[in-house]
């Protein structure tokens, strides 16, 4: 029998103890130490080959909440890992960091915004699946926008929460123009929270009779990729940093706070994700002066607090990977796309777990024999000394992916990821 | 050093105040506006080579990009007044393509193609293969260009160039894609002409292509 198989077995027979397994192998590698094998997680952001998998459209994923997320449930049974990782809607932080007060939001979908309720809020910052985008597609798509211009810096750093508030959700959410709509409209949504956090504590029973470990999962942001995505728009913060950086640093100074209040609103949240966007386009001096200070600032509060840390480093990080090392020891999980894991290891050995290496393309492209190759040499090379999680980018299984390939993945870690 | 020389080094240290200023002094010197638009071709190839090089990184294009694009409106209606047109090297149509939104590199690769001589005519983002088609009826481009970062516009660009095909023009235009995503395979599978992840390579491709035809 395949070494997939017995665990696909074992996962459903003796699940206690397979979840036992999996908590124990996570916390070593993250502690930096050896465990019995290199952990695999995959993900699902959003979870298209899972969709596929399961013969759910991208619009029942985000409309219909049970049946949809089950899906998630589906794909870990038929395809075996240590953790799953996956979103269950697409970015709606401005609305968590703007209602402190109502922490069910980060609850509900770790500040996430479901199909009906873009809906019922009408938010510019999305498109979904059976609405602006076609039914069949799996995935939604966060677009972002401008809808603060450089010139109100000074009201954001003034009084951040109110700004946000008052000016920029009116602008960026059809709903939230009016009083008698808004009202309405936050008590749909708050209809809405309350079966996203049935529905999720279904999922988390049904991952946990399969050996899953499930924890409250909080998010949070750096401030620039806050500005950027949900306040300036990319390319308009790119340029901000060029021609008004005293007015970025301070709004970054005050977001800070903020980003640290949404994240807390989860009280007994464990696990805490951060992904990163404008790393990898940023040269090094002003990454060192804009956006490290902050988010060094954001992990190391967070890690205060007893949070395990996940930052998703998108794109390149190799510029920047030395500025790690001002973090304490085992402080989190450094997730990597398209940096080379072996290097990062090189700088970070002894320091920080790092997770990644797995090119998702190969997925798709590649055979199972080669699949096999890739990932003995990945862990021949990383895997040493511990430390190390095997995994793919944030972006997902593709939904060309074979089925033969995920397989030749999972079993070549259970084969070769032995200590 | 020349002004030539100072303004090209105030572009590279994306000294924004600087550049604009000297354009502006010059302009009013009475000095040929193309000599300075042949300016910004030279400040954006080495803009190119930078990256390349690893010394610049995406912000730095991207604000380049914006401070040639400033330039450049100073420049045009100077043009316009003196009754000159700069001599265009070929026209280049491009557009994300359908499905994707992402525009950061198209812009990039649009201000360098323009620094460089091309008409160029942006058709913006989420361009579906009609409207591709109809530009290159209605201005008859030397060159197509596709943007892609996302795997599903991969299907987007084979549609787009079996639309090409379809409508009979396939054999009138060039086909370039780019964007972080792109590669050989996708090249292949969508059957373009070449491939880039860099826009100043893509710009080197172009201009080949141009000499290639003028012989
Ligand atoms: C910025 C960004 C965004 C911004 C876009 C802002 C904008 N207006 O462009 C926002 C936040 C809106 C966004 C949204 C999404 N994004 Co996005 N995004 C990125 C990011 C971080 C950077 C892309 C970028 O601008 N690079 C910089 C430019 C300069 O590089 P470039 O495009 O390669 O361009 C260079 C060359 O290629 C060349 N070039 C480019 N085009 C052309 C064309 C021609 C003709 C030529 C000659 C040259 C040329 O010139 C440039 C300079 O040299 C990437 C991750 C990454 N690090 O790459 C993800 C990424 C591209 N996004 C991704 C995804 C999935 C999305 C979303 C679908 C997410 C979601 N579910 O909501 C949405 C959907 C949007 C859609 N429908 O397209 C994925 C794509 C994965 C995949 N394989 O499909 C990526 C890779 C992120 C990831 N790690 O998973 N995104």
């Amino acid at each position: 029998m395949k070494l997939i198989e017995e665990l696909m077995e074992r996962q459903r027979k003796e699940p206690e103890i397979v979840l036992k397994e999996r908590l124990d192998r996570l916390s070593k590698t993250i502690e930096l130490k050896e465990p019995d094998r290199v952990p695999l997680i995959l993900t699902g952001c959003p979870p298209a080959f899972a969709l596929k998998h399961a013969g759910v459209s991208g619009y029942d994923f985000y409309y219909d909440y049970e049946r949809g997320w089950k899906a998630i449930v589906k794909f870990v049974e038929d395809y075996p890992m240590d953790s799953i990782f996956f979103e269950v809607g697409l970015e709606g932080h401005v609305l968590a960091l703007a209602f402190p007060e109502v922490p069910e939001f980060m609850i509900a979908t770790a500040g996430h915004i479901t199909g009906p309720m873009h809906d019922i809020l009408r938010d510019k910052y999305t498109k979904f699946p059976g609405r602006e985008l076609p039914l069949t597609i799996p995935t939604g798509q966060f677009l972002g926008g401008r809808f603060m211009e450089a010139e109100e810096y000074g009201k954001l750093i003034e009084n951040p929460a109110e700004f946000i508030r008052e000016t920029i959700l009116p602008r960026a959410f059809e709903s939230l123009k009016d009083v008698h709509q808004s009202r309405i409209a936050l008590i749909k949504t708050g209809i809405e929270l309350s079966k996203a956090i049935n529905s999720m504590t279904s999922i988390a029973s049904d991952l946990t009779k399969l050996g899953y470990p499930v924890a409250p999962l909080t998010d949070a942001y750096c401030p620039v990729d806050f500005i950027a995505d949900f306040l300036r728009h990319v390319t308009n913060m790119l340029i901000d940093i060029y021609r008004i950086p005293d007015k970025v640093k301070a709004a970054c100074e005050v977001l800070v706070e903020l980003i640290l209040n949404m994240a807390f609103q989860v009280k007994n949240a464990v696990h805490v994700f951060i992904p990163l966007h404008l790393n990898e386009m940023l040269p090094p001096k002003t990454y060192n002066e804009l956006y490290w200070p902050y988010l060094k600032k954001v992990i190391l509060s967070l890690k205060e607090k007893g949070l395990t840390i996940w930052v998703f480093f998108e794109g390149n990080h190799e510029p920047h990977l030395e500025t790690l090392l001002e973090l304490p020891k085992s402080w989190g999980i450094a997730w990597f796309e398209k940096t080379d894991v072996r290097k990062a290891k090189r700088v970070l050995e002894g320091h920080t777990c790092i997770m990644g290496g797995f090119p998702t393309n190969l997925l798709v492209s590649g055979t199972p024999e080669k699949i096999e190759e890739y990932v003995k040499n990945l862990i021949k090379d990383v895997a040493p000394g511990g430390g190390f999680i095997i995994s793919t980018g944030v972006a997902d299984i593709p939904w060309g992916t074979s089925e033969a390939n995920l397989r030749a993945l999972i079993n070549a870690v259970l084969k070769y990821g032995q200590h | 050093m020349s002004v030539s020389e100072e303004f090209i080094k105030s572009i590279l240290e994306l000294d924004e105040r600087k550049a604009l200023e000297i354009a502006r002094r010059r302009l009013e010197a009475g000095e040929d506006p193309l000599k300075i638009l042949g300016d910004l071709t030279i400040a954006a190839d080495k803009i190119g080579e930078k990256y390349e090089k690893g010394e610049f990184f995406i912000a730095d294009l991207v604000m380049a990009g914006e401070i040639m694009k400033g330039i450049s409106e100073l420049v045009r209606p100077k043009l316009k007044e003196l009754g000159k047109v700069r001599e265009v090297v070929g026209k280049l149509v491009i557009g994300t393509v359908q499905g994707d939104i992402h525009d950061i590199g198209k812009n990039i690769a649009v201000t360098m193609a323009e620094a460089a001589g091309f008409e160029v005519i942006d058709l913006g983002v989420d361009v579906p293969p009609e409207k591709f088609v109809e530009a290159i009826k209605q201005y008859n481009p030397n060159i197509v260009g596709m943007s892609c970062l996302i795997t599903v516009g991969l299907e987007s660009m084979k549609k787009t160039v079996d639309a090409i095909k379809e409508a009979g023009l396939r054999d009138r235009v060039k086909i370039i894609i780019g964007g972080g995503r792109v590669d050989e395979y996708a090249k292949e599978y969508a059957g373009a002409d070449a491939w880039t992840n860099s826009a100043a390579e893509g710009v080197r491709i172009m201009l080949k292509w141009i000499r290639e035809k003028a012989r």
